[in-house]
């Protein structure tokens, strides 16, 4: 086992690491706000971050269902991280056809995304994720993430009540801060890693991209070819 | 020159979609695509050679034809060079996959990938809990 395997799979169950190929990830980065010509003329990102946080939450919905069809923001997000992937699910994979470029709102009563667990989605528990900003977070914008023991502390609590991702962990107060991540960095965890955003303030929304990849000789739990592609890194 | 959405069997490699699931499928696609559909055509059940599409594309000549997911091309390679051959210029979609082409080299590709996922092995989510989930993750991954 690698170190990475073994902090992942054994240890904390998620870990920060430099994005190895930061000109490609930099690309990703000047694709999205080129896409984002069509909703705002903001080129720089700090002026689309403060633009976002006056946008409804069903314009950002719509705005990031639109931005599912930026397809290659996948590729180029495991692309740049070639040893990290590799690492964990060596260089044949299947990997998430279209990453998620999330929006998270400053303030309260803002949308953002409630604790859970990735398996919940019906990936399979070989399935990693890897989450990176593309800014530094400077404030509590990023995600809370509960190591593999407590994660799983509560994943047998609710077991023992019955439910999944119910009141237990939705009800919870967290009092993790979410890293602080700077740009160029990305957290990789594993799908029991229970996560979530918590109410912050700033002047600035936080956008991220998130892509999910498993090994192709690992099984597959509910998701298939909707959700995943081939892909040799 | 048409376009034309196609039902198939319910039983679509690991998903099970009844046709007017498939028709909703397939017209959110292509309401999100902007593409106007002039023709439904249902396969019949059990087909799984999409044979009524290539006589209907005889008389019709479609320039796109949308599918739910790239598991419905056929499976026997005989079968699915002749889709090749007699529908070489004509545009596929497939809505779950989100992913369109045209000719050989392209659907090639989906009947290949399809190749990749059968082979993979799958776990039935119906017979595991999450705490089996876990261990299977911890034990399989040593």
């Amino acid at each position: 086992m690698t170190d990475l395997q073994e902090h992942i799979i054994n240890g904390k169950g998620y870990a920060i690491l430099p994005i190895e190929d930061l000109n490609n990830f930099n690309k990703l980065r000047d694709q999205f706000i080129e896409k984002m010509q069509l909703y705002t003329k903001e080129k720089k990102l700090e002026k689309l971050r403060m633009t976002i946080t006056s946008m409804s939450k069903s314009q950002i919905n719509d705005l990031m269902v639109s931005l599912l069809s930026f397809d290659q923001a996948s590729e180029i997000l495991v692309d740049s991280c070639k040893n990290i992937v590799s690492s964990l699910s060596e260089n044949e994979i299947f990997l998430q056809r279209r990453a998620n470029i999330i929006f998270n709102l400053p303030g309260e009563d803002q949308r953002r995304q409630w604790p859970h667990y990735e398996l919940m989605s019906g990936v399979s528990p070989f399935t990693y994720i890897m989450w990176a900003p593309f800014h530094d977070l400077d404030d509590d914008g990023g995600v809370f993430y509960l190591d593999q023991n407590k994660s799983f502390e509560m994943i047998k609590e609710e077991h023992q009540k019955g439910i999944v991702n119910g009141p237990t962990i939705l009800n919870k107060e967290y009092n993790e801060k979410p890293p602080k991540l700077k740009y160029g960095e990305v957290i990789v965890f594993n799908p029991f890693i229970l996560h979530g955003n918590i109410n912050f303030k700033s002047n600035l929304a936080r956008i991220a991209c998130s892509v999910r990849f498993q090994s192709i000789k690992k099984p597959l739990l509910q998701k298939n070819t909707d959700f995943f592609k081939f892909y040799k890194v | 020159m048409s376009v034309a959405t196609i039902t198939t069997d319910m039983n679509i490699g690991p998903f099970k979609i009844p046709s007017n699931g498939q028709n909703m499928i397939m017209n959110n696609y292509l309401q999100r695509k902007n593409i106007k559909v002039e023709f439904v055509i249902p396969e019949p059940m059990a087909s799984n050679q999409l044979a009524t599409t290539q006589w209907c594309h005889k008389d019709y000549k479609f320039s796109k034809v949308i599918l739910c997911s790239i598991y419905q091309l056929p499976k026997e390679e005989n079968k699915l060079n002749d889709l090749i051959k007699n529908m070489d210029e004509v545009e596929f979609h497939f809505a779950l996959e989100g992913i369109s082409g045209t000719g050989k080299n392209f659907l090639l590709n989906c009947s290949n990938e399809v190749k990749v996922f059968l082979n993979t092995e799958k776990l039935d989510s119906s017979k595991k809990n999450w705490i089996e989930l876990y261990s299977l993750f911890k034990s399989k991954n040593l």
